[in-house]
């Protein structure tokens, strides 16, 4: 069931187009990621949402009523959208727990209760709730700022980057609390952020955005593994890219005969495979391996996963072709090894 | 008071920086508090004099001079002239600055400037325009009317500021949390601008209580007013040192009130990054009202004086410009401004410099005597170093070293502002390191901060130099025999009611006092990063 | 860029500093000549001494200021006191220095210039020039008749709201130690009390008589010469004023004597006489006559402007400079709230 429709937005700014016919349909309950590079028109088209900036055209219909076009505008603060942001933007002349009850009516009778409950729900010691903003860390304001918006228990949340500016464990831990809140009170989330990874595991759908056009929307395994461009491809996750022949249901490449998706049209294109698709096999010294094989050119050490350097030489070719393989493991092949290179799973033809 | 509460703290204090400063790297903390020590100690003399002439007059003789009915009326005349005036500047220059910061008024930026042009009008020379144009207005009224055009720009330039300063996306969460723009503004935004607009009541209350000349011609008398009634009828009299010690007491309370006010946080800006330029509403169809705010401000603040001054210009065609009189008063008036800017600046730099680098309980108290003397009516500090140097320094009675020293106390402030932020902008690990490099601590603050805050010292330099400029009282009473500023040779001919006259003047003080102005403002929109 | 902006700007604010303090300097070693602390009108002194150094090239440099604080100041500077001559406006000034004892007696010359009735009898100061005191009223609004008779009817409730005058100046000041002198101290106090309760203050008797012109009270006490002096030049402040001089030997009849005087501290003693000498004489009586001053001329056989009422016809009463008590008059006035 569609929950939040966005028809053809656009949005210009002078001669800059930010956003260009932006459409997609979010389901009532999911968390949906907007994910693209900086400059790629995602916070826009968040601040459209909320009610921030006006559509030049499209609409936005919200839950079955419309809150941008057909000449209607429905202002920010009648919209009922919850936002974060990407430093909380708490209000630095309140307390934790004035920030958090600021959309509560004053006189509620329950609103101490309720600004203690949303302070336990997103893990708030209640003695933070007399302490000022400044006095807060980063992971901290975070949760005020998420409390604050939940407390008028919004249909939509849009979360602006709430993540960005901690550090990678706090990352980690906060995200996973926030999506456990959101569940827990069904909320409908939208999270914009330039981190790809943040997006893929946080999001049920991930809609990738760049220069202001939506390249790609759909659940983060189908992107990941079946990404529509060049670009979305090695900006969702490492990627090998290899010219290829198509015929057949197989791919002649660099790495020999690899299997495709059925079905496709025969001819020259690009296929993709993910660092985790591919093993190497160290042979003993003089041994003759099968299939496609490479010498070892560079190894970067980085604990459980290495990044290994592998030049294959191809009668065919005069340059050789590098490729950069991610070894998880004990048998981390040394700079010189001759390593034979085994594939696992089809290759993805770039459909461009 | 605090005054006998200070040598005991500071001795403490010192004694801890002491063993501090054993390691080298602490030795210029310990020169640099002796000097600022020494310039907090020279800013207590004020208070100290009234202190010691309430004690030498006498407890009969004070109580009869303080507590009678001419004291209980300016009292009243001094909190009526307050209460009225501060919300009325609130109210218009938060207006303002809001229309001109945020919102998409046509001609934004140049409305912004005229908002601060007012200051480059002295303020006696505001009502020098004012009775000229409606001759009647007088007392409270004309008082009240008179202040806010001569004095808003106090609040606007720190309330426009903040504005740009503020973070949009917290406006942006208000809305969110369903607050329709006035509850956003009034919940939202104007708490933010609490500080600012308690700094700039501040000073505003402050030059309600020290100003005479804007007082005299609007004939509405306050404590300045009356202590100089005092002086020219009996010199140093008790009676005017009582007064004295009564106005002093007023601007203590402001201050404490002030502190009070305030509140003992501050509202950093929580979170990182440059915050993304705030939108600027549209007004839709309130832009007639709002610029017709604009406009009308535009036309009392600077307009009024404007006519009137092309008017007498006009009647006194060009033999009022007698270039050996006009010329000559310009030339003192430069020579001390510039002078005594550089001092008060000198005097300034190592509180300055210590507030920032070594903030702790000395340099907070140290810091307090540096601003608190700035809040002191000129009439008050002059009227102590009348006194003392005719009692018992008589080499330096009236002489450009006494004059200077009051225009370094009373300027003080105005010279530490300019050079605290931007001290506070030279990192000291830019200090550190290059000490590591071979520098020695003094070499090592020469070579970083002092570079790096050479705009704020120009800054400093050029404010105290504007209040200098436009300084009556300790002028009046202080200069030596023979020096002739635009302001007091202003001041004698509009005693006479030679307005015509003093039409010369008035304009050379506003012409020195533009560029000034100017440079204030491109100064707060720097530092706001516009 | 070696040389930073911020060097330039401190060699400059450097250059500044010793350029300024130079020409201070210089400002202060200057040959000033003789120093007169002036509370005449500065117009009037300067006349004086610019006439007086281009005839005799002696060097005149004027310090501004009021009667009683200069009074004041110059026994507080004592023997240190940098003024070699003591211009007022008033007597009350005068004798409060001659009673401090700094004042070095007129030359015998100069004292004969000037007839006994217009200085003090033992001859340490000179009167300069006289002027009346009147009420300046509006002549749209009051006539002969309805005039006060004395200034002391203007205690009387019925005046309450209706006329003004200026407490701060030396010259009210003045008016009031002549009613001391001649009433005693109860009835000045209690005329000054209803005095209180009845005016208007106004900064300055050019103010005052400009708020009768424009109608905002109906008379001011305050003297005469405000009068001639504007309608000498526009008139524009004086256009709806009539002068009502109360004659009849009232307190509000008095004549008050600008006074001049030479300090027994002076470095200049020899020209601070020769100005002494020059303004009580032809010279500086002449400026009185022929400037836009309108204060009465005091010489000898010295004519006063021919715009002027003659002085003697104005039924002044006699009272002796040398009495006019100006501490007591600043502590009645005090009291009673005016200052």
């Amino acid at each position: 069931m569609t929950f939040l429709t966005l028809d053809a937005i656009s949005k210009s700014y002078g001669p800059t187009v930010a956003l260009d016919a932006i459409g997609m349909n979010i389901a009532a309950g999911g968390r949906t990621a907007i994910v693209g590079p900086s400059g790629s028109g995602k916070t826009t088209l968040l601040r459209i949402i909320a009610g921030f900036e006006t559509p030049d055209s499209g609409s936005l219909v919200l839950d079955g009523k419309t809150l941008a076009g057909e000449g209607v505008l429905v202002p920010a603060h009648r919209r009922g959208i919850g936002i974060v942001s990407q430093d909380g933007a708490l209000f630095p002349h309140l307390t934790v727990a004035d920030n958090i009850g600021f959309g509560l009516p004053k006189k509620a009778s329950d609103r101490s209760r309720r600004i203690a409950e949303l302070m336990e729900m997103v893990e708030l010691d209640e003695v933070m709730a007399a302490r000022r903003p400044h006095q807060l860390s980063g992971g901290q304001q975070q949760r005020v700022a998420l409390a604050r918006a939940l407390a008028l228990k919004p249909r939509l949340m849009l979360l602006d980057e709430p993540f960005s500016a901690l550090d990678t464990g706090l990352r980690d831990t906060l995200r996973r609390t926030v999506a456990r809140v959101l569940r827990a009170s069904g909320t409908t989330a939208i999270l914009v952020t330039h981190d790809q990874a943040e997006a893929l595991s946080f999001a049920d759908q991930v809609a990738v955005l760049r220069q202001g056009r939506l390249v790609q929307f759909g659940s983060p395994r189908a992107l990941y593994g079946k990404p529509r461009d060049r670009e979305t491809a090695t900006f969702l996750g490492e990627a090998i890219l290899l010219d290829a022949s198509i015929a057949s249901g197989r791919a002649q490449c660099a790495l020999g005969s690899l299997v495709v998706e059925a079905g496709l049209k025969t001819g020259q294109a690009t296929v993709m495979l993910r660092p985790e698709q591919i093993r190497l096999t160290t042979a003993p010294a003089g041994a003759k391996i099968d299939g496609p094989f490479g010498r070892v050119d560079d190894v970067e050490f980085g604990g459980g996963n290495c990044m290994v350097l592998v030049r294959i030489d191809r009668s065919d070719r005069a340059m050789p072709d590098f490729l950069s393989i991610k070894c998880v493991g004990a048998d981390i092949p040394e700079p010189g090894d001759l390593v034979g290179i085994s594939v696992h799973g089809t290759a993805h033809v770039l459909p461009e | 008071m605090s005054a006998t509460a200070f040598p005991a703290e500071s001795a403490s204090a010192l004694r801890r920086l002491m063993i501090a400063a054993k390691g080298r790297s602490r030795i210029p903390y310990l020169w640099v508090t002796i000097v600022a020590a020494f310039v907090s100690f020279v800013s207590l003399v004020p208070l100290g004099f009234i202190a010691w002439i309430s004690v030498q007059t006498g407890w009969e003789t004070a109580s009869r001079l303080i507590f009678r009915g001419r004291v209980g009326e300016l009292l009243i005349n001094t909190a009526l002239l307050e209460f009225f005036t501060l919300p009325l500047t609130i109210a218009l220059s938060v207006a303002l600055a809001w229309l001109t910061e945020r919102t998409d008024l046509p001609g934004a930026r140049l409305w912004s400037l005229l908002a601060v042009a007012p200051l480059a009008v002295p303020a006696f020379v505001h009502s020098y325009a004012w009775i000229s144009l409606v001759p009647g207005l007088h007392g409270l009224t004309g008082g009240v009317l008179v202040s806010v055009l001569a004095y808003f720009p106090f609040l606007y330039l720190p309330v426009a500021a903040q504005l740009r300063r503020l973070d949009p996306a917290i406006e942006d969460a208000a809305a969110s949390l369903g607050l329709n723009p006035w509850q956003v503004f009034f919940r939202a935004v104007l708490p933010q601008l609490r500080l600012a607009i308690c700094g700039g009541s501040l000073l505003v209350g402050l030059h309600l209580l020290a100003e005479y000349g804007l007082y005299v011609m609007i004939r509405f008398d306050t404590f300045s007013t009356a202590i100089v009634d005092q002086f020219q009828s009996a010199f140093n009299g008790p009676a005017a040192n009582m007064l004295a010690g009564v106005l002093v007491s007023c601007c203590l309370l402001l201050l404490v009130l002030e502190a009070v006010l305030r509140g003992g946080e501050r509202y950093a800006r929580v979170g990182s990054g440059a915050a993304r330029p705030a939108d600027r509403r549209r007004l839709g169809r309130m832009v007639i009202p709002a610029l017709a705010l604009n406009a009308a401000t535009v036309a009392l603040a600077i307009g009024v004086p404007f006519v009137t001054l092309t008017r007498w210009l006009y009647i006194g065609g060009t033999e009022i410009w007698r270039i050996d009189l006009v010329g000559g008063a310009f030339a003192q008036t430069v020579v001390l401004a510039i002078a005594g800017g550089i001092l008060a600046t000198i005097a300034a730099a190592p509180m300055a410099w210590l507030s920032v680098r070594a903030p702790g309980r000395l340099q907070r108290i140290l810091e307090a005597c540096h601003y608190y003397v700035g809040s002191l009516p000129g009439v008050v500090v002059a009227l102590a170093l009348v006194t003392i140097t005719v009692r018992l320094v008589l080499p330096l009675y009236q002489t450009f070293a006494t004059l200077f020293l009051a225009y370094i106390m009373l300027f003080l402030p105005r010279a530490m502002v300019g050079l605290r932020t931007s001290i506070a902008q030279a990192p000291v690990e830019l200090e550190r390191a290059a000490m590591a490099l071979g520098r020695t601590p003094f070499q090592a603050v020469r070579q970083t901060t002092m570079r790096l805050a050479a705009p704020g010292v120009a800054a400093s330099t050029a404010l105290v130099a504007l209040g200098i400029t436009n300084e009556l009282t300790a002028t009046l009473m202080l200069s030596p025999t023979g020096v002739e500023t635009l302001a007091t040779k202003f001041w004698s001919l509009t005693s006479e009611i030679d307005y015509v006259a003093a039409a010369p003047y008035a304009v050379m003080m506003v012409l020195l006092s533009l560029p000034l102005t100017f440079l204030l403002y491109a100064q707060s929109r720097r530092a706001t990063g516009q | 860029m070696t040389i930073s902006f911020s060097g330039s700007v401190s060699a400059l604010a450097f250059a500044a500093l010793f350029a300024s303090t130079g020409a201070t300097v210089a400002l202060a070693q200057e040959d000033i000549g003789i120093v007169v602390y002036n509370a005449q009108h500065e117009s009037l002194g300067v006349a004086w001494a610019e006439a007086f150094t281009k005839e005799t090239g002696i060097k005149v440099t004027l310090r501004k200021g009021s009667d009683m604080e200069f009074a004041n100041q110059i026994v507080q500077e004592g023997a240190a006191s940098p003024a070699d001559v003591f211009l007022t406006e008033n007597s009350p000034a005068m004798s409060l220095v001659d009673g401090a004892g700094l004042f070095e007696p007129v030359a015998a010359e100069t004292l004969a210039q000037v007839p006994e009735n217009f200085r003090p009898s033992n001859g340490h100061w000179i009167g300069v020039a006289a002027r009346s005191t009147v009420f300046a009223y509006d002549k749209t609004k009051l006539t002969e008749d309805k005039l006060p008779k004395s200034m002391l009817d203007l205690a009387d409730p019925s005046w309450k709201g209706r006329w003004a005058a200026s407490p701060s100046g030396a010259d009210f000041q003045a008016i009031v130690s002549a009613l001391l002198s001649l009433k005693g101290e109860e009835a000045t106090a209690s005329w000054l009390k209803a005095m209180k309760e009845n005016f208007t203050a106004y900064k300055g008797n050019s103010t005052a008589m400009k708020a009768v012109n424009a109608g905002e009270v109906e008379g001011a006490v305050i003297y005469h010469y405000y009068y001639f002096g504007d309608q000498a030049k526009t008139g524009e402040n004086s256009k709806n004023v009539a002068l009502h001089f109360f004659k009849n030997q009232d307190p509000g009849a008095f004549v008050s004597i600008s006074g001049g005087g030479v300090l027994a501290s002076s470095q200049h003693k020899e020209n601070a006489q020769k100005f002494l000498a020059w303004i009580t004489g032809k010279g500086g009586q002449g400026i009185l006559r022929d400037g836009t001053s309108f204060e009465y001329a005091v010489g000898n056989g010295a004519a006063s402007n021919t715009a002027l009422p003659a002085l003697s016809d104005l039924q002044y009463p006699k009272v002796d400079p040398a009495t006019l008590n100006s501490a007591k008059v600043t502590d009645l006035m005090t009291d009673a709230g005016l200052l």
